[in-house]
């Protein structure tokens, strides 16, 4: 390694040096509790939130309010944002209430939206469901042997975990077998679930690593 | 009375957790140092994803939904190169959108540095729409009328004036969305986005198990699974990218948590039937 | 009737910057007056707002289309997703506020570990500032400064990116500790959970493929046809679960939200 190009004597190799020092400070939690990581953690806070007015600012206020009224003349946008900010009465004890005209909005819309994605998520997976082929017939010409059985390992395993999940009667005798197997394909779900997790969580610190390595220390990976 | 000292089975499961931070990073340190690149068998996510891609005639117009920030960087980072790259060599053209405000400037400085590879120039082959609050009512904007509700793009253009999007007035032009992202963000495509518009998914793994049912259901035509989904993605275009340096990694780090999980239960084990032999 | 003619002359921005003030005047003004309203009669605005929002939403969706994939209240959809996103990027900013609020009095009333809360508001001023500056830049509004350029790589590239990555990262070491010492497999469930884990961990990646050649079809098979059906139980309960839900907002049945 070329120390004259490891050392930051460079804009880049300061940048990727602060980077590094970044990623140190956090990771000292590990080791500790301590001031270098809260200094670092409460950078992080403050520069994340900073952020954010960048887009916020421009890409949603300049472009959807701003623009439209002094560029495009359209006046009545002009009442959109005190509204708006009204949700910031929510920190008055005296007013707080008046927030919840906004919020009664924003959760109005949400509402209001959810029908359609009730149609367009859940229905499509239930038709999905109720057209799997359950035997081989001249009406399934695709369907073949192992095709059906795992169409029947599906249906079994749905109705299992809705038996499981459904509380509307006591659970005893046929029911409370069937919950209890609809439990157990509940933690095959799960297993894929945790599998996946560890996978996902391990992939973050290797990227980390990985950036240690390359970018810092320049090892060819 | 003399008392005995703590066994190997206790003294295991009082283990300093720093050790064991220790050992895993020791573990991934040296898995990424190794030079052997294990071939992945494509998983049928992957390969769906893929051969949906390489339908595209040049000049189809995708939909590139990209809503991560750095804390997932490892996981979406290899999938977004990934794809535009595989974009790219089907001269498919592209347009950015991001719900997370960290992706707009991730995504939009991604696409900058990746697309020169290809040819590709900003206005013509790709744009960035920038960054949205609200992702649900975007979609039902877009697929209403496009320019209109992007408005501008990230470099201030109005979207009826880029040369990609000549002609083009609603979602229901686009050919594909690509939704790269560690948040529930799918479900809005699916259900808010044209029917005929193919839908494709890149999630982090935390969010893959999830989305089986969307596959099997067809409501999304193909998945990239994290980092390494990616893995196999550019294994199937014949590259060497993130993914691919990260696999090995991958594998082991998997390896030494199972084989921990086991001791874990094998000192707990032993060490009861210890206790219990001594009564 | 919702334009006014040349915005762009300066009597054209006098107009709209007395209408954008006018505006400010009298939603600010009808606060109090709001506020002199009785308990039921501002619970009664709150459940007119929520409804006919969502009302609006709802009918958009249930009325039939035409040939052109539309119908009366189509059209209105791009005005109203304008607003919501303003609407909603003013909600966002709400957090920003509450956060800088409690920084800026644990600093003004020297409270303990002020000086963390320093910190947090110089980064929070700087990277806004860059930040905005930024973005306007992107679209030719300011000019783009080499300051400007490389700062914000700095701040943004070197420096948030960084930190967010290594703090999200920090999960790993936790994960990889609990597993050792919470991962205990003392019923036929934590068995099921684990064995399915352990196929999915290694069948999915290279080396599963290495073991056998086996493995990786395995773990499809159960991601396929053992998982899907869960998860899809699980979705038809979300569903069930967040149309009552949605019906209750709406109508605002579920009080403590509206």
């Amino acid at each position: 390694m070329d120390l004259q190009q490891f050392l930051p004597l460079s804009l880049d190799r300061i940048n990727v040096w602060i980077g590094v020092l970044c990623t140190l400070a956090i990771y000292s939690l590990l080791y500790r509790e301590n001031p270098l990581y809260r200094f670092f953690e409460h950078m992080y806070i403050g520069l994340a939130a900073g952020y954010s007015l960048g887009p916020l600012g421009v890409d949603i206020l300049y472009r959807y309010w701003i623009t439209p009224i002094w560029v495009q003349g359209q006046w009545a946008w002009a009442f959109l944002v005190p509204f708006g900010m009204y949700l910031y009465f929510i920190y008055s004890e005296r007013y707080g209430w008046v927030s919840r005209l906004v919020i009664g909005a924003l959760v109005g819309t949400s509402a209001g939206l959810f029908f359609q994605e009730f149609a367009s998520r859940y229905v499509v997976q239930l038709h999905s469901t109720l057209s799997r082929p359950l035997w081989m017939s001249s009406a399934n010409p695709e369907a073949d042997l192992f095709g059906v059985i795992t169409n029947w390992v599906f249906i079994i395993i749905l109705v299992s975990v809705l038996v499981y999940f459904t509380f509307s009667y006591p659970q005893k005798g046929v029911v409370k077998n069937v919950a209890t197997a609809g439990r157990w394909f509940l933690m095959i779900g799960l297993g894929a679930i945790f599998g996946n997790t560890v996978m996902a969580r391990m992939a973050l610190l290797i990227g980390r690593i990985y950036y240690l390595l390359s970018d810092w220390l320049m090892i060819r990976i | 009375m003399q008392t005995r000292g703590p066994s190997i089975w206790e003294r295991m499961l009082s283990i300093d957790r720093r050790i064991l931070y220790l050992l895993l990073f020791a573990n991934i340190v040296l898995f990424l140092l190794l030079p052997i690149r294990m071939r992945a068998a494509v998983s049928p996510p992957v390969q769906k994803f893929y051969d949906e891609i390489e339908k595209l005639q040049p000049g189809d117009l995708v939909m590139i939904s990209s809503n991560w920030s750095a804390s997932t960087l490892a996981e979406n980072q290899p999938q977004l190169e990934a794809v535009i790259r595989h974009l790219m060599r089907k001269k498919a053209k592209f347009t950015l959108i991001s719900v997370e405000a960290q992706s707009r400037d991730i995504s939009y400085r991604l696409a900058s540095r990746l697309t020169p590879e290809g040819g590709y120039e900003y206005g013509r082959d790709w744009a960035h729409f920038g960054f949205v609050t609200n992702l649900i009512v975007s979609i039902k904007g877009m697929v209403n009328n496009l320019p209109d509700t992007i408005k501008k793009d990230v470099r201030g253009t109005p979207v009826s004036e880029l040369p990609l999007l000549k002609g083009i007035t609603s979602l229901r032009q686009y050919k594909m969305i690509i939704d790269v992202t560690p948040s529930a963000t799918v479900p809005f495509w699916i259900s808010y986005a044209p029917k005929e518009t193919k839908i494709l998914y890149c999630p982090t793994s935390v969010m893959a198990a999830e989305a089986y049912t969307f596959l099997d259901s067809g409501q999304i035509k193909g998945m990239i699974t994290g980092a390494k989904g990616a893995q196999e993605y550019e294994q199937l275009l014949g590259i060497v990218g993130l993914g691919t340096r990260f696999v090995n990694a991958i594998s082991f780090s998997h390896v030494l948590i199972i084989l921990f999980i086991f001791l874990g239960n094998l000192a707990l084990f032993m060490n009861r039937r210890q206790m219990r032999q001594e009564g | 009737m919702w334009q006014i003619q040349n915005p762009n002359t300066p009597t054209g921005q006098l107009i709209l910057w007395m209408i954008v003030l006018g505006a400010f005047i009298m939603i600010m003004g009808l606060v109090p007056l709001l506020h002199a309203l009785p308990p039921r009669g501002r619970r009664a605005i709150i459940v007119i707002i929520t409804f006919i929002t969502g009302l609006f939403f709802a009918t958009e969706f249930f009325l039939p289309i035409n040939k052109e994939q539309k119908n009366f209240l189509t059209d209105a959809i791009q005005p109203a997703q304008q607003a919501v996103q303003v609407i909603t990027a003013l909600a966002l900013g709400l957090g920003t506020y509450g956060l800088v609020r409690l920084h800026l009095r644990n600093v003004v009333q020297r409270r303990t570990q002020w000086g963390y809360s320093l910190v947090l508001l110089i980064s929070f001023v700087v990277m806004a500032t860059f930040s905005i500056a930024n973005t306007l830049s992107e679209q030719g509004l300011v000019e783009k400064t080499p300051l400007l350029e490389q700062g914000f790589k700095l701040l943004f590239d070197y420096t948030l990116v960084q930190l967010d990555a290594a703090m999200f990262s920090l999960i790993a070491f936790y994960i990889f500790s609990a597993a050792y010492r919470a991962f205990r497999i003392r019923s036929v469930e934590a068995g099921i959970l684990m064995f399915t884990a352990i196929v999915v961990m290694i069948g999915v990646v290279p080396l599963g493929a290495t073991i056998s050649p086996y493995l990786p079809g395995v773990a499809n098979w159960i991601l396929t046809s053992l998982n899907a059906p869960v998860q899809r139980a699980i979705e038809f309960g979300v569903g069930i679960g967040g149309l009552a839900m949605a019906i209750r907002l709406w109508l605002s049945l579920e009080r403590g939200v509206t």
